[in-house]
């Protein structure tokens, strides 16, 4: 069969337009959301984007799964992690360690990266060598080498990753049991490194039937972007990816079990390895009305972003009660939860943090952001949504992101524009339902 | 991530590499062409992006490097002294003018810099290096005018408020000290203690306890010499002409007065040529940290590609020498690199490596074999070919991201790489043979480099006996002993 009628019938949809272009608002879609942008899907599934840009002769090639630790049962938890080292240790025609052998001899770059719900893969390389990534990713889609001698090197990698980890981070056990009363269940509490006793459980057979489960085309974006052709892109495509079978459909997910956090909202952590008191505040946010999710992110740079957010300003610059600050708003599948961690000197400053904490969540309650404040918030929005689009790598991670949760990539300058007309009302109303004194959570720190 | 997975190896992939046929899935035939790598296409054209440069009246050089795709501008201002202009006495001093500079001007306290900057979700930063200092400000292109005068009112206006003093100090006190907590900083500061003794790049290397003895006074009279547009260059990197440029940085720039500045290129360091091996006591390190080099030659030479060439043969990557012998085939190291810093007298070829405590010695001779004059000439034209794909491969990745860019393009400038350096990367190093490979590696490896260990003495100490004579050194460079023969004195 010709190359060429391969890709004729195996494209179902065709799609090829600039991202911002047809939605109802006419004008050019802003500088930086400006690329062009092609989207079809192969007959078993598997979604394909690119995005051309001749600047420079690379392109980045990303294979994202629709997978991450939300997929693990009780008792394999660490195995979607595990699954990230062993698709280096080699498929049916590539041994182990000759996947990045092959990248870094002609000067190209590699890494793999497992989110809660998603896990990719991802290379830079030369543009005149897109051919060969194509063949080493669809190795590893097609036929990944599972054996006993490779699961069982992947998880004593895991073991004694996860060994130096948790000693040399002393917090690390408390972000772990946060997340666990902060998001309602197993499937979404539990951590991405797993427990050193599941990870010794997983047997080959697990990691056989997780990878024939969820590592299949039709769970999974392909996202090439950089100095490409796209005819002679779509015909290697098509030459690597279309005969590798479709798999199952993947199962739905449970829906989360919001189990009753009452007897959690104050927890303590009394025998902690930590060197100084610390400790977590945080929301669950277990759904958001339309139009909430913009506001969400806006109220989140107000918060966390950079010396200026408020919460540093106000507990390391001003009342210098907290030696670090960190948080953020997370999701998991739909399910987010706002976070705060802080590190103080001692008890007392401690207790300061948080009642500084409890006082600006309350101020987002009861004080309009001023426009001026909300006019840098959405530049440092700008800044990091036009960063993560501004190198091949960065575009195409981005891009296979957005399509694995399920965005429309030709609704993206519209989407960005709707960020930039949050306002201090939809802040304040969003900060109101959520961020009910009465709903927060703490965990508290001591130590030994 | 997995090159953090990787570190682990000890290898052990010769036996996996056995079962790979044999439990592969699916069992279904597959197609021809999946039993080979593809070949690839035609290679294609490296087109950089124009820089154009221009000089203003007051001195300043302007350099604009057009992207025209790019939304965001990265601006670098460089001031050209950097940490070696500290006087001998007084080192630190030019990293606290430079770490001063936004904590106040004339109009503005640091709190209201700070704000402005924030105000346009500017991303504000300065580093110190041997040579030259830079100001790094990345800012959205519709900012840029706000970013160029915040920028020209911090540097121009300093005021170097006396209260911001401690501030900045504590911060670089602790800055410093965290740091002394990688083995590997800690290694190679102390190489470079040793390669650059009596040298005046021996002032840029010192301990947060210097801090506290430059003054105020120190810094005005540091700033007030080397702050000066005629001894600086400003690199503009976004979708931006030299024209428009050039308008807008006069605009906020011509206030800035020019002064005759003597500043002679200093003499390159002489290599070392004697076998030195330096032991620093680092109590929590489980494993022991390998950092030995020597000075080279500056990256003005015509030795440059050619050593880039051999060193991405000896250890560029994971694939190199050094990596495939002492992690993948002797077991002894999680990992092991060589490369090189360039600054603008000389430059310093070094080798890193992770190692077990037991394997110090083997491992230290390892890498000596590895970048000695045997092996090297035993390299291949095979070699130096992958080698040269690698490194041609690479270019366009090091240098896409904006900051890098402009970075790259401040470097080229400041250490006056000339214009080839840059536009002509590629025939640079296609023209790279073994002759030269070798010819190079004749001039800048036949001597001795440093060595230096960082570990847990009580975990090391057997090893460091197997050594005819070890130094030992606190994290100061104060030498405190020597083993001479296995005894310590």
């Amino acid at each position: 069969m010709s190359l060429k009628k391969n890709a004729a019938w195996l494209l179902l949809a065709v799609l090829s337009c600039p991202p911002g272009g047809l939605n109802a608002q006419e004008q050019a879609p802003p500088k930086g959301l400006d690329f062009p942008l092609t989207q079809y899907k192969l007959k078993n599934g598997l979604q394909v984007i690119l995005s051309e840009d001749d600047s420079l002769p690379l392109v980045s090639v990303v294979v994202a799964y629709g997978v991450g630790p939300i997929r693990e049962q009780p008792g394999q938890s660490g195995l979607a992690y595990l699954m990230e080292n062993l698709m280096f240790q080699g498929s049916e025609n590539i041994s182990p360690m000759q996947h990045i052998n092959y990248i870094q001899r002609i000067g190209g770059e590699f890494n793999a990266n497992t989110a809660f719900d998603k896990s990719f893969f991802y290379q830079t390389v030369p543009s005149n060598q897109l051919a060969l990534v194509l063949w080493l990713e669809s190795d590893r889609m097609g036929s990944l080498s599972v054996t006993g001698v490779n699961v069982e090197r992947a998880k004593e990698t895991l073991v004694t990753e996860q060994r130096q980890r948790r000693s040399a981070e002393p917090y690390l056990e408390s972000f772990f049991l946060f997340d666990e009363i902060l998001f309602p269940d197993f499937v979404y509490g539990h951590p991405l490194l797993g427990t050193e006793e599941d990870l010794r459980n997983i047997t080959e057979e697990d990691v056989r039937s997780f990878y024939r489960t969820y590592y299949v085309p039709n769970n999974a974006v392909l996202c090439i972007t950089g100095s490409l052709n796209v005819p002679r892109t779509k015909e290697l495509i098509a030459r690597y990816f279309e005969t590798i079978p479709r798999g199952n459909d993947v199962p739905d997910l449970p829906a989360p079990k919001l189990i009753d956090a009452g007897r959690l909202r104050d927890s303590h952590l009394k025998e902690s390895l930590a060197p100084s008191p610390a400790f977590h505040f945080g929301y669950r946010i277990s759904h958001l009305q339309t139009g909430e999710s913009y506001s969400l992110r806006i109220l989140d740079i107000l918060m966390f972003r950079g010396k200026g957010s408020r919460l540093y300003k106000r507990l390391v610059k001003k009342e210098r009660v907290a030696l670090y600050l960190g948080g953020g708003v997370e999701e998991r599948m739909g399910l987010r939860a706002f976070k705060v961690f802080t590190i103080s000197n001692n008890p007392v400053m401690s207790d300061l943090s948080r009642k500084a904490i409890v006082s600006e969540m309350g101020k987002l309650r009861t004080t309009l952001v001023s426009e001026a404040e909300l006019a840098k918030a959405k530049d440092l929005f700008k800044m990091d949504y036009l960063g993560r689009l501004s190198t091949s790598l960065q575009k195409a991670l981005f891009l296979s992101e957005m399509v694995l949760s399920g965005n429309r990539l030709e609704d993206l300058a519209a989407e960005y524009a709707k960020y930039l007309k949050v306002t201090p009302v939809a802040i304040i109303s969003l900060a109101n339902r959520l961020f009910a004194p009465e709903n927060a959570f703490t965990l508290s720190l001591a130590t030994k | 991530m997995i090159m953090r997975s990787l570190t682990h190896w000890k290898g052990t992939c010769f036996l996996a590499g056995i079962c790979v046929v044999t439990f592969a899935l699916p069992a279904l035939p597959q197609e021809k062409f999946r039993k080979s790598p593809p070949i690839p296409d035609p290679f294609q054209e490296l087109r950089l992006p124009l820089i154009e440069s221009a000089t203003l009246s007051n001195g300043l050089t302007l350099a604009v490097a057009r992207k025209a795709s790019s939304p965001l501008m990265s601006l670098q201002l460089v001031v050209l002294a950097g940490e070696s202009d500290s006087r001998p006495d007084l080192p630190g001093a030019a990293s606290l003018t430079a770490n001063m500079i936004g904590r106040g001007t004339d109009l503005l306290s640091a709190g209201e810099i700070e704000e402005r900057i924030e105000s346009f979700g500017g991303e504000f930063a300065a580093s110190i290096s041997l040579d030259i200092t830079v100001f790094t400000f990345n800012v959205l292109a519709e900012n840029l005018d706000k970013a160029l005068e915040i920028l020209s009112a911090i540097v121009l206006k300093a005021s170097f408020p006396e209260g911001q003093m401690d501030t900045v100090k504590r911060t670089m006190y602790y800055d410093l000290f965290e740091r002394e907590k990688d083995p590997e900083h800690v290694a190679k500061r102390q190489l470079f203690r040793m390669l650059f003794k009596g040298h005046p790049y021996q002032t840029s290397i010192f301990n947060e306890d210097v801090i506290k003895d430059v003054g105020r006074e120190d810094i005005l009279a540091f700033y007030d010499r080397f702050y000066r547009p005629n001894n600086a260059l400003l690199v503009v990197a976004g979708n931006m002409n030299l024209s428009t440029a050039s308008r807008k940085i006069s605009h906020y720039f011509n206030t800035w007065t020019a002064r005759r500045i003597d500043r002679s290129l200093l003499p390159s360091p002489p290599p070392n040529d004697r076998e030195q091996v330096a032991f620093i006591d680092l109590p929590q390190a489980k494993d022991a940290t390998i950092v030995l080099g020597n000075v080279i030659f500056p990256a003005t030479s015509s030795d440059y590609f050619p050593f880039m060439v051999l060193n991405q043969v000896l250890g560029g990557t994971m694939g190199s020498r050094l990596f495939m012998n002492l992690r993948e085939s002797k077991g002894y190291a999680s990992y092991a690199f060589s490369g090189a810093d360039f600054f603008k007298s000389c430059g310093v070829f070094w080798v890193r490596a992770k190692v077990t405590p037991e394997a110090i010695r083997d491992s230290v001779q390892e890498v000596l074999k590895e970048i000695g004059p045997e092996a090297v000439e035993r390299a291949s034209s095979f070699e130096i070919e992958q080698a040269k794909s690698f490194l041609i491969g690479n270019f366009p990745l090091k240098n896409e991201p904006l900051t890098s860019f402009s970075l790259e393009v401040a470097r080229n400038k400041a250490f006056n790489l000339g214009e080839d350096h840059w536009s002509q990367y590629y025939e640079n190093i296609i023209l790279v043979n073994l002759e030269r490979v070798l010819a190079t590696a004749r001039r800048f490896l036949q001597l001795r480099p440093v060595v230096v260990i960082v570990g847990n003495k009580d975990l090391v100490a057997d090893t460091l006996r197997e050594f005819d004579k070890v130094d030992i050194y606190d994290i100061s460079g104060n030498l405190r002993s020597t083993i001479n023969k296995g005894v310590e004195k």
